[in-house]
């Protein structure tokens, strides 16, 4: 099987039935995977961070690294493959957003990216079909394009698909 | 009892475990310093051509995007800053200690380095927003070595992340130091801190190493420093940077913001920066050389 691995801040997407786009160790940072059963392609982007106005630099070479530039350049990409632009008939799975233990939620950056990719994806009328969010351990994700099937993985967790 | 002598297996890791090189630790005690001076850093480096080498082909690999090659280590030195000396010097000696599969918290090869170094990072880029003064390569140098006590306990806790996590989630234990506490009667930053005696480490940084979850625990003269490292462990877990089963399951100590000024913004600003620099690091480290 080949795997596409993406880093922190990149997208991607394949229609490719024997490959799996897989990212490592989430944190705080959020993995949005669309799906579209129609042209059976998959895609996901890895955000760090909530908003591209903190550094529109960054934003232009990398728009994965923001839930607000990230979730549209993975619709263009994905468009691409022959899926909607605006993202019409595509499944929305959320992995990740976890926070360390802080009872006043200061450094909560997850909780932040989660509200900010879900107000993009409610621009696009879109919601998340199921999500594995929050929490406070890290995760790994990847998907399977034959299947659809999002697994996940966590040291000392046994493995878990949404 | 002490913790050390109902686990003297554990007191004869920490007594074998192999030694930093006499520059690496020479290095470490200058730098500790709060007057030495860059020229001193040179000449110390100066007596080892093996680090000395290493430094020129650092400074010269792909990630620093040098127009011209650096042929003098002096000129290295300058451009590279005493924080990647450091990292150099202590990557040098002890890459094998740093980079072994962490099996207690079921973390990979070179998970601890690379948790350490952005933890070095990071601990730098808050100490630049101290109330009081703080010299941002300490804290680069305390972040670098702050869980040292992983790479000997890990061993001891093999098996265990499944419990630890599981007791985590349900309520039952506070955190993963108190988890090793229950588990061992002792934890990472315990042993960090006898293995930070052995070696002979600066005591500054033997208090950051033993205090870097609980830094209101450290004396007066170090506490802004350890809460300084507690942040930089506390981003490099956020930026996916941890060892494994633990990451991100210990307390944040909210009694930073009276040693630093750090907005919600100037977070996310400390995540990204480091995030690139930890990936320039990484790379100029690897074996990348310039053609």
């Amino acid at each position: 099987m080949k795997t596409m691995i993406l880093g922190v801040g990149d997208l991607g997407a394949s229609n490719s039935q024997d490959a799996e786009i897989k990212t490592y160790a989430l944190g705080s940072c959020v993995a949005v995977i669309l799906l579209d059963p129609r042209t059976r392609t998959a895609g996901m982007v890895h955000i760090a961070l909530p908003e591209a106005k903190i550094n529109p630099a960054k934003a232009h070479d990398r728009p994965g690294y923001f839930a607000d530039t990230g979730i549209p350049a993975l619709l263009q990409e994905m468009s691409k493959f022959g899926c909607h632009p605006q993202g019409k008939g595509l499944l929305v799975k959320l992995a990740g957003g976890a926070a360390i233990m802080d009872h006043n939620d200061t450094f909560n950056i997850g909780k932040r990216n989660l509200l900010a990719v879900k107000k993009i994806l409610w621009s696009y009328g879109m919601g998340p079909r199921s999500e594995d969010v929050g929490g406070t351990f890290s995760r790994t994700v990847s998907i399977s394009i034959k299947t659809g099937e999002i697994f996940l993985s966590s040291p000392g967790r046994p493995n878990w698909k949404i | 009892m002490s913790p050390f002598k109902q686990h003297p297996e554990i007191a004869r890791a920490i007594a074998e475990a192999p030694l930093l090189s006499p520059v690496a630790n020479q290095l470490l005690q200058l730098t500790a310093k709060a007057d030495h001076d860059l020229k001193d850093v040179i000449d110390l480096v100066k007596c080892d051509s093996i680090l000395t080498a290493r430094i020129l082909k650092v400074v010269n690999s792909v990630a620093m995007g040098l127009m011209h090659k650096i042929n003098s280590v002096e000129h290295a030195i300058s451009f590279l800053g005493e924080r990647m000396v450091i990292s150099i010097a202590v990557a040098e000696c002890a890459s094998d200690f740093f980079s072994k599969p962490l099996d207690g918290y079921e973390g990979e090869s070179g998970q601890l380095w690379n948790h350490n170094l952005f933890t070095a990072i990071a601990s730098r880029a808050v100490a630049r927003l101290a109330k009081g003064e703080l010299p941002p390569d300490m804290a680069f140098t305390a972040g670098l070595l702050h869980d040292i006590g992983k790479a000997i306990i890990s061993e001891f806790l093999r098996g265990t992340s499944h419990n630890m996590v599981t007791d985590i989630a349900q309520g039952k234990t506070a955190d993963y130091l108190t988890a090793e506490q229950n588990r061992l009667g002792l934890d990472h930053s315990e042993v960090g801190f006898k293995l930070a005696q052995h070696w002979k480490l600066p005591e500054v940084l033997q208090q950051v190493i033993l205090h870097h979850h609980h830094p209101e625990r450290a004396d007066a003269s170090s506490k802004a420093l350890t809460y300084a490292v507690h942040l930089g462990d506390i981003l490099a877990m956020m930026g996916g940077h941890g060892t494994g089963s633990d990451s991100m399951q210990y307390h944040l100590q909210q009694d930073y913001a009276d040693h630093f000024n750090i907005s919600r913004d100037d977070l996310a600003l400390l995540l990204l920066e480091c995030t690139e620099e930890f990936q320039k690091i990484e790379a100029s480290l690897a074996n990348r050389e310039e053609h």
